[in-house]
C-alpha cells in the first residue's frame, strides 16, 4: 500500500535511483541456439536411422562417411545445447528466479543429463525429451523477462514444436 | 536531510529488491555513525550513485569496505574502499515492492 503511494509520487517527483549493480550491464541471452541444437539432434537421429535402413549394415565408404558426419553433428549439437543452457543458467538466472521457479535447477540438470544421453544413444525419444526440456526452459526464460511465448511447429525437416518469444 | 531513493538492480537481493524505495539520511551523522552492517548510499566514479552494505569500517571511519549480496555484485572487490566523502547517505528505512518484479537481469 505504502509502496503504491510512493510509486505514484515517484511518477511525478522522479526520485533519484540508486544502483545495486552487478558486474556487467544487461547481457544478451536467448535460448534459441539451445533449441536449434536440440532440433538438430533429432534430425541427426532420423538421418542415422534412414542411412542404416538404406544401406543395411553395409560398410561401404559412402555409408561410413555419411554415418561419421551425422554422428559428429549430433555430438556437436547436443553439446551446443548443454553449453547454451549452462551460460543462461550461470550468467542470467539469479537466486530470485530460482525462488520463483523452484523447478529451474532440476530442469537444467535434466537438460545436462538428456544432452549426454543424446550423445551416447541414437534414441529418438531421448532427443524429443531433450527438446521438450529445452522448450520448458525457454518458456521460463521468457517469462522471467516478462515476454510472452508461443509454441510453433519448427519450420525445418524436423517439425516438432519449439518455443518462440512473441516480440 | 532525508531523501527518498529508488533501488535499481539486484546486487542487494533479497534485502533490497529492484523497485524498492529507501529513505536515506544525509551526511553528516553526528549522532549516527556508520557501522558494519549499515546500508549506505555513495557516489562511485564510473558507477554513479550506488547502494551497498558496509562490511567493515576502515581507517577509523574514514573509509568503508562495501559489499553486495551477489557473487557478481560490483562493490569494494571491484573498486576498493569507499571514502567517507563519497558517502551521501545512510539507509534508515525501506518501502518494499511487491515481489512480482522478476524481470531484472544481469545489471
Amino acid at each position: 500500500m505504502l509502496h503504491k503511494i510512493v510509486q505514484k509520487l515517484d511518477q511525478h517527483a522522479h526520485f533519484e535511483s540508486v544502483d545495486a549493480h552487478c558486474d556487467i550491464p544487461c547481457g544478451i541471452y536467448d535460448p534459441h541456439h539451445a533449441l536449434i541444437g536440440a532440433l538438430t539432434v533429432i534430425r541427426m537421429v532420423d538421418l542415422i536411422n534412414a542411412l542404416v535402413k538404406e544401406h543395411g549394415q553395409g560398410s561401404t565408404a559412402e555409408f561410413i562417411n555419411g554415418m561419421a558426419r551425422y554422428i559428429a553433428v549430433k555430438e556437436e549439437h547436443a553439446e551446443l545445447t548443454k553449453h547454451e543452457i549452462r551460460i543462461i543458467w550461470g550468467d542470467f538466472i539469479k537466486a530470485q528466479h530460482v525462488e520463483t521457479y523452484p523447478q529451474l535447477n532440476g530442469l537444467v540438470h535434466k537438460i545436462m543429463q538428456l544432452g549426454s544421453k543424446a550423445r551416447q544413444t541414437v534414441d529418438r525419444e531421448t532427443a524429443l525429451a531433450l527438446l521438450e526440456a529445452v522448450n520448458e526452459f525457454a518458456e521460463i526464460f521468457w517469462q522471467i523477462k516478462g515476454i510472452e511465448t508461443k509454441r510453433v511447429p519448427a519450420p525445418f525437416p524436423v517439425s516438432e514444436e519449439m518455443v518462440l518469444p512473441v516480440l | 536531510m532525508l531523501r527518498l531513493l529508488k533501488v535499481r538492480g539486484a546486487s542487494l537481493w533479497p534485502d533490497y529488491r529492484e523497485g524498492d524505495y529507501v529513505l536515506a539520511a544525509g551526511m553528516p551523522f553526528p549522532a549516527r555513525k556508520i557501522r558494519a552492517g549499515d546500508v549506505i548510499v555513495f557516489r562511485q566514479p564510473g558507477y554513479g550513485t550506488l547502494i551497498k552494505r558496509v562490511r567493515r569500517v576502515l581507517a577509523n571511519g574514514q573509509a568503508y569496505d562495501v559489499r553486495g549480496t551477489q557473487i557478481a555484485s560490483s562493490d569494494s572487490r571491484n573498486f576498493g574502499p569507499v571514502a567517507q566523502d563519497q558517502v551521501t547517505g545512510k539507509v534508515i528505512a525501506s518501502i518494499r515492492a511487491k515481489q512480482t518484479s522478476q524481470n531484472s537481469q544481469g545489471h
